[in-house]
């Protein structure tokens, strides 16, 4: 508990330091937000005007402090370019983020933990040859090119799923098989080494001496001991896919955060882009958080105080 | 990517059927590419924005697919022998969708909106030609001094200066007519007299629409509207390929796949877009200052092989800044013809007989760095040592605009149908830099030419002055002249009457229908029941 509380508090200067980086990257970055606001069009007088209005000509230190106060309030600001709440946008779009990225884990862990493990018990032989070969394609495939065949097979030949848009599971099947391709193939690799390392300990010729059957000998010894590295794998795949599976929603057209925060950043909406990077820091973080408590309680040995 | 739609070739044409209906009731758009900014007219200054826009309200004018002006909310309009005074007719019995009646006071407070010094609109400046509207704007007025209500079906607007094209600003998303109660969240549940009424959006997803059926012109045919918001070009053709979409605009990395394939082709129809692919010279800066200098690098460039080879052939030569689509452009004149020996030629008698060196601007969009690529081997080529920056496009707008690029590759959308609003922005010399004119061009005849067109009521004379202004421009080439974008879209075979719109929001879908299955077998698609009746 006292851990816990420790850690979420040392989350507030991890938050902070992240924000004094995005609101000083942006303010480098060459492109001033009025430009890309206003395109080709307007004088001197709408882009001071403008300018005024959105308080850019203010010194810096008075615009970040204006942005921490605000953010301490829980107010990420409005859109310059839509005048929308940044808090209502992220709210409407986080939980498609979410949903996407909880069906590619979902789907990752379940087909490359079971192609691991069958492949650790029989290596060499047929089913872990297939489950290399799926490897080396996940991992060499970018997503953005097996999401486009994706969509080539299963929608425009077979015409068995939509080939995007947001909906309910039928939309939810390929992209989620897109994204969880490359966490297919790094999970059954690492629980496939992981796995041939506890078959060998000690501890299972001991299980099998015992006389227990294989299966429980498989999952109750052997998988309990290479579930490290596995829920190291899954818990920084999952932060990435929270924070920003952006060729996936862009590919099939998935109203995510991942897609807004890139319009954001062509159109320099510095509220928005500063308002989901700091979100998406605090996801990430607490995605962090989760994958530690996981370990302890994967492994007891491993505890936190 | 080739790969991907060479698959995508051979998987389509196996299956490309002959379906010549569809079992959908709701029309679906996949043009737009990102999210519209905001329902709002005053806010609109993006093409999504402004098509939905186009949708919902009206304006006193509108135009039709082939861009010409037609009467809107204005059934008529008389202009003053001087051209300052018009006085528009308003329709009458017309119903905002809650109902409330429209009138001349709406008009007078939908400019006011659209021009109040607090909003964060930026085309406003569209509506400055009205009197006072600039100091209204900027405020210095209680009123707009040019706008009088003289019944409750009749405006008189005054102009600063006379403004022959001032009927087309007003069909622009901008000067658009919104009732007098705003709601505070009126982008997002806009209100107005339109043809579509708005009835949901899913932001980054779509827009749905569902006819009025009280619309002045007549409802529309069909009984709704999606517009799709489909991020990546390969995702559209793959849903325009599944039937799930009625319109796409072709990607111009597939043009040739289409126009090659005997299935496909009839679904095209191609229409020139008011876009202009240009250099900006900058002529203010060393060598370029020299005339014969930019006609050399016009020389020295294969304009039409960069057509043919880098953009499938979709854009029309350019011999001026007129495109072909609008009154004033010049077919029989003919671009500068590629002739490295007259440009060698050119640079020697400007005095540069072992070449110069430039620097050669461009945003980072991919076509427009291979086609900055081509043109510096060419330059280089005849001595014209080229250097290529790369910059993000607000980045290198904003150098070009303050005067720092030799030359900027970029490309110019009208607002407005109209030669002005290329001569004008691109080469008068008042809007140097930031109003548009990176060439820093300024010649006192071109600049007398245009203000006189500008002027001009008479359509016959005005057409010529445009033309004589373009060619003046020409043959000082302030800058290399490329080509005119032409649109191609491919069109279900079961969607009639829909014509490709020359200006982005000449198209509203009135006539507009489907041919669909017998009711027998009418069960709705699976993606109009997803996105139409559940709600997520």
């Amino acid at each position: 508990m006292a851990f816990l509380l420790r850690r979420l508090l040392l989350a507030v200067p991890t938050l902070f330091g992240v924000l004094v980086v995005a609101f000083m990257l942006l303010y480098i970055a060459p492109g001033d937000p009025v430009q890309a606001m206003i395109g080709e069009h307007a004088d001197e007088e709408t882009i001071a005007r403008l300018r005024a209005q959105l308080h850019l000509d203010d010194p810096l230190p008075q615009r970040f402090g204006h942005y921490v106060a605000s953010v301490a309030r829980g107010d990420l600001g409005r859109s310059y370019v839509t005048n929308r709440p940044i808090t209502q946008d992220i709210r409407e779009r986080f939980p498609k983020t979410l949903q996407l990225a909880g069906a590619a884990m979902l789907l990752a862990a379940v087909v490359g933990i079971t192609l691991g493990v069958f492949s650790a018990r029989a290596p060499g032989g047929l089913v872990d040859r297939l489950s290399l070969g799926i490897a080396y394609l996940g991992i060499s495939f970018p997503v953005y090119w097996v999401g486009l065949l994706l969509i080539l097979l299963f929608a425009v030949t077979l015409r068995v799923l939509p080939p995007s848009g947001y909906g309910r599971l039928r939309f939810l099947v390929l992209p989620a098989l897109a994204l969880g391709m490359r966490s297919i193939a790094f999970l059954a690799r690492m629980t496939r080494s992981a796995m041939l390392e506890s078959l060998g300990a000690d501890y299972v010729r001991t299980a099998r001496a015992k006389g227990l059957a294989e299966r429980v000998v498989t999952l109750k010894h052997a998988l309990r001991n290479a579930l490290i590295p596995i829920i190291t794998v899954l818990g920084l795949d999952f932060g990435a896919y929270l924070t920003g599976s952006i060729l996936t929603e862009t590919v099939f057209s998935w109203p995510g955060i991942g897609r807004y925060v890139v319009n954001a950043i062509g159109r320099r909406d510095l509220p928005a882009i500063q308002g989901t990077v700091l979100f998406l820091s605090a996801v990430f973080v607490l995605v962090n958080l989760i994958t530690d408590l996981a370990y302890a309680k994967a492994d007891p040995r491993v505890s936190y105080h | 990517m080739r790969l991907a739609l060479a698959l995508c070739l051979l998987t389509t044409a196996a299956c490309y059927g002959d379906e010549t209906t569809t079992n959908r009731r709701t029309l679906i758009d996949s043009r737009d590419n990102y999210d519209p900014r905001s329902l709002d007219p005053a806010l609109s200054t993006d093409v999504p924005t402004g098509r939905a826009v186009g949708y919902v309200f009206d304006g006193l004018t509108r135009f039709s697919p082939a861009a010409e002006v037609e009467p809107g909310l204005a059934v008529r309009w008389e202009v003053t022998q001087d051209g300052l005074t018009y006085a528009f007719h308003l329709r009458r019995h017309v119903r905002f969708h809650d109902g409330t009646p429209f009138g001349a006071r709406d008009v007078v407070h939908s400019w006011e909106r659209a021009l109040d010094p607090t909003s964060k609109s930026s085309a406003s400046e569209f509506l400055y030609p009205i009197k006072g509207a600039r100091e209204f704007h900027g405020g210095k007025a209680t009123a707009i001094a040019g706008l009088a209500v003289r019944d409750d079906s009749t405006i008189v607007v005054t102009l600063e200066q006379p403004l022959a094209a001032f009927t087309k600003l007003l069909a622009m998303p901008v000067a658009a007519i919104v009732p007098q109660r705003i709601t505070p969240n009126f982008g997002e549940r806009p209100v107005g007299t339109g043809p579509w009424r708005l009835i949901d959006w899913r932001h980054d997803d779509y827009l749905l629409f569902a006819r009025n059926d009280q619309y002045f012109l007549g409802a529309a045919k069909a009984e709704s509207l999606q517009a799709r918001i489909i991020a990546e070009p390969s995702t559209s053709v793959a849903e325009f390929e599944s039937g799930n979409v009625d319109v796409l605009q072709i990607p111009a990395g597939q043009t040739r796949e289409w126009e090659e394939d005997e299935s496909r082709r009839p679904l095209l129809s191609s229409t020139p877009a008011l876009e202009l692919v240009y250099v900006g010279i900058n002529t203010t800066r060393g060598p370029l200052r020299d005339p014969r200098v930019r006609q050399a690098i016009n020389y020295a460039v294969d304009i039409t092989t960069i057509i043919d080879r880098l953009v499938s052939g979709r854009g029309t030569r350019a011999a001026g800044v007129i495109p072909p689509a609008l009154a004033g452009y010049d077919s029989t004149r003919r671009g500068y013809p590629y002739d490295t020996t007259k440009a060698r030629q050119l640079l020697a008698a400007a005095g540069y007989p072992n070449g110069i060196d430039v620097e050669l601007w461009c945003s980072m969009t991919p076509i427009y760095v291979r086609i900055a690529e081509t043109i510096q081997a060419y330059l280089n080529a005849v001595g014209i040592r080229t250097k290529v920056v790369q910059r993000e496009s607000a980045a290198s707008r904003a150098a070009a605009r303050k005067g720092e690029t030799d030359m900027i590759l970029k490309d110019w959308y009208a607002d407005y149908p109209d030669a002005e609003n290329f001569l004008f922005p691109l080469l008068y010399s008042g809007n140097k830099g930031s109003g548009g004119n990176v060439s820093f061009y300024a010649n006192a005849r071109f600049d007398s030419t245009v203000m006189a067109a500008r002027r001009e009521l008479d359509e016959r004379k005005r057409v010529a002055l445009l033309r004589g202004a373009d060619s003046i421009a020409f043959a000082d080439a302030p800058m290399m002249f490329l080509y005119f974008y032409n649109e191609l879209y491919a069109v279900q075979p079961w969607v009639k009457g829909f014509r490709p719109p020359v200006i982005f929001n000449g198209q509203r879908w009135l006539d507009v229908t489907m041919s669909n299955r017998a009711p027998g077998d009418s069960t709705l698609a699976p993606r109009t029941t997803s996105s139409t009746a559940t709600p997520h």
